[in-house]
């Protein structure tokens, strides 16, 4: 059996592996405010509107990361707008985006000729294809995205905590509102390649959500959740390049794994 | 001078009118109690006057000047009623004041000014939850934090919204010789929702009687009459006039 040294000496293996730290740490970060607002569900939604955005973009010939990122974008505003200026549930209006999303993006599929293999690496991701661009421009958003989610982490926590007293203290709620949604849909996107469409929510989710097992402050949440996906991310790239598993998939059982040891600690504490 | 100025205020969801035409004035470092039955209005009122609902026609002014206006919200301190959160939200009380410390943009906001988050605490006789988790405290230390919370920028005028519902009577009174020592000490101005005729005779200067509509205004003893209160409340209702009071 090779060793981790071996394994390491491979370019597209260090590639994965610096990709399995950016993403184990940026998904996490941002993660905390999907578990904190309950928002699931709308990453969710995010990530499958980024289904309809590559299919649009290999029908129309142009880069998938971007026909993806625009389309993410763009609903995940529209979802923003809606909840707001109607007296739909933000449940229901994420839901007809994400029903919406689906299904453009199969009818678009449907239209495509032949075999597109780049699709099904956006559809269930592939950490060991990224290529140096990839990892360049994951890292310029993982530390735009971060920077920002610190700089702005008081009205953001402030928010989350209750839109009430953080419009009365003369935070902005609305602005803010769209930027956190804002930065969801670009992480969400751009961790696309790496995780895959139908489990990019798992990695912004779980780590966190194992994080808030244990976690008494909001320090101790986030300092956590960005260790429990830097230990999801390494060990389960290790794991499926020893094991001969996708990726994708070993990571985010790792992570699973990881918060049912925080429930169990937490259940005993409870 | 008044702190606060609320003229013909209405407020209408879904074609019904929940206030209807509320004109009053608060002055400065005064304690003011908005009473009412359940649904008269009196947190929707708070709520259009902070400007969490729309109101349509109304104006309302702080010191003078219209609240949308004014790059003044600091000056303003709000407690909700019964806050509702995520018991398991992992923030300490120290990190939820730390919210609201300036700088409000900064990549500070894990490294906190404990020194002030405590002397707030301090204020408020709190500074042992300091590392405190927010879901484990009691109603009594909850409300008190939010206080410390509010005061955390000195605001000029502090809206509580029935603060100490849920709290034992030994915490309502610690709760409002808190409040009482703040509009002194600090010269605070106090809007306060109470349903506790009690604690509204002993600690408030004035009185709005709501229910819809502005019923009556002016000092507890001359506002919360008999004939008032069964107005206000109805015919099972009377005035009970405890012998302690602080006013006199």
């Amino acid at each position: 059996m090779n060793t981790i040294s071996e394994f390491l000496a491979y370019p597209f293996i260090q590639r994965a592996f610096v990709a399995s730290l950016i993403v184990g740490v940026l998904c996490p970060f941002v993660g905390n405010f999907v578990v904190l607002r309950r928002m699931s569900f709308f990453s969710d939604a995010i990530s499958h509107s980024a289904f309809a955005g590559i299919a649009v973009g290999a029908l129309l010939g142009i880069d998938l990361s971007v026909s993806s990122v625009v389309v993410a974008i763009l609903i995940s505003m529209l979802i923003a707008v809606l909840s707001e200026k109607t007296s739909l549930s933000h449940d229901t209006v994420i839901g007809i985006a994400f029903s919406g999303s689906i299904a453009s993006g199969m009818l678009v599929m449907g239209m495509l000729k032949g075999y597109r293999a780049d699709i099904f690496t956006y559809l269930f991701g592939d950490i060991l294809a990224i290529t140096n661009t990839d990892l360049l421009l994951l890292f310029v958003i993982g530390v735009l995205c971060i920077s920002a989610l610190l700089f702005f982490s008081k009205p953001f926590l402030q928010i989350t905590f209750n839109r009430d007293l953080a419009q009365v203290e003369g935070i902005n709620v609305r602005l803010f509102e769209y930027l956190l949604f804002f930065i969801i849909a670009i992480v969400v996107t751009v961790s696309l390649k790496i995780i895959g469409i139908i489990l990019v929510t798992s990695l912004l989710v779980v780590p966190a959500a194992a994080a808030k097992n244990l976690a008494l402050s909001m320090r101790r949440l986030f300092a956590l959740s960005c260790i429990f996906g830097l230990v999801s991310g390494i060990t389960g790239l290790m794991l499926s390049v020893y094991l001969n598993t996708p990726s994708g998939p070993t990571i985010v059982l790792v992570s699973v794994g990881i918060f049912f040891l925080t429930m169990l600690k937490r259940e005993r504490w409870n | 001078m008044n702190a606060l100025s609320v003229e013909n205020l209405c407020v209408k969801i879904n074609n019904r009118h929940l206030i209807e035409n509320i004109t009053f004035n608060v002055e400065e470092g005064r304690i003011v109690a908005l009473i009412g039955p359940n649904g008269a209005g009196k947190t929707t009122l708070i709520k259009a006057v902070l400007g969490l609902i729309p109101y349509s026609p109304g104006t309302v002014s702080f010191f003078g000047q219209p609240f949308r206006n004014v790059n003044s919200h600091f000056k303003v301190g709000y407690v909700p009623q019964r806050l509702e959160f995520d018991r398991t939200f992992p923030l300490t009380v120290s990190e939820l004041i730390g919210f609201t410390v300036p700088p409000v943009y900064s990549f500070s906001f894990f490294k906190r000014d404990k020194k002030h988050i405590n002397e707030l605490l301090e204020i408020v006789g709190a500074q042992d939850l300091m590392d405190r988790s927010i879901g484990g405290l009691s109603g009594g230390e909850l409300q008190r934090v939010m206080i410390a919370k509010a005061i955390v920028n000195e605001p000029k005028i502090l809206f509580l919204d029935e603060p100490a519902s849920g709290v034992d009577i030994e915490g309502q009174e610690r709760f409002y010789d808190l409040v009482k020592r703040l509009n002194k000490e600090k010269g605070l101005t106090v809007i306060l929702i109470s349903h506790d005729l009690n604690i509204v005779y002993r600690f408030a200067d004035n009185v709005l009687c709501i229910n819809r509509r502005l019923i009556c205004s002016g000092s507890p003893a001359n506002t919360l009459t008999d004939d008032v209160i069964k107005n206000v409340y109805g015919e099972m209702m009377g005035a009970y006039i405890h012998s302690c009071h602080e006013h006199d």
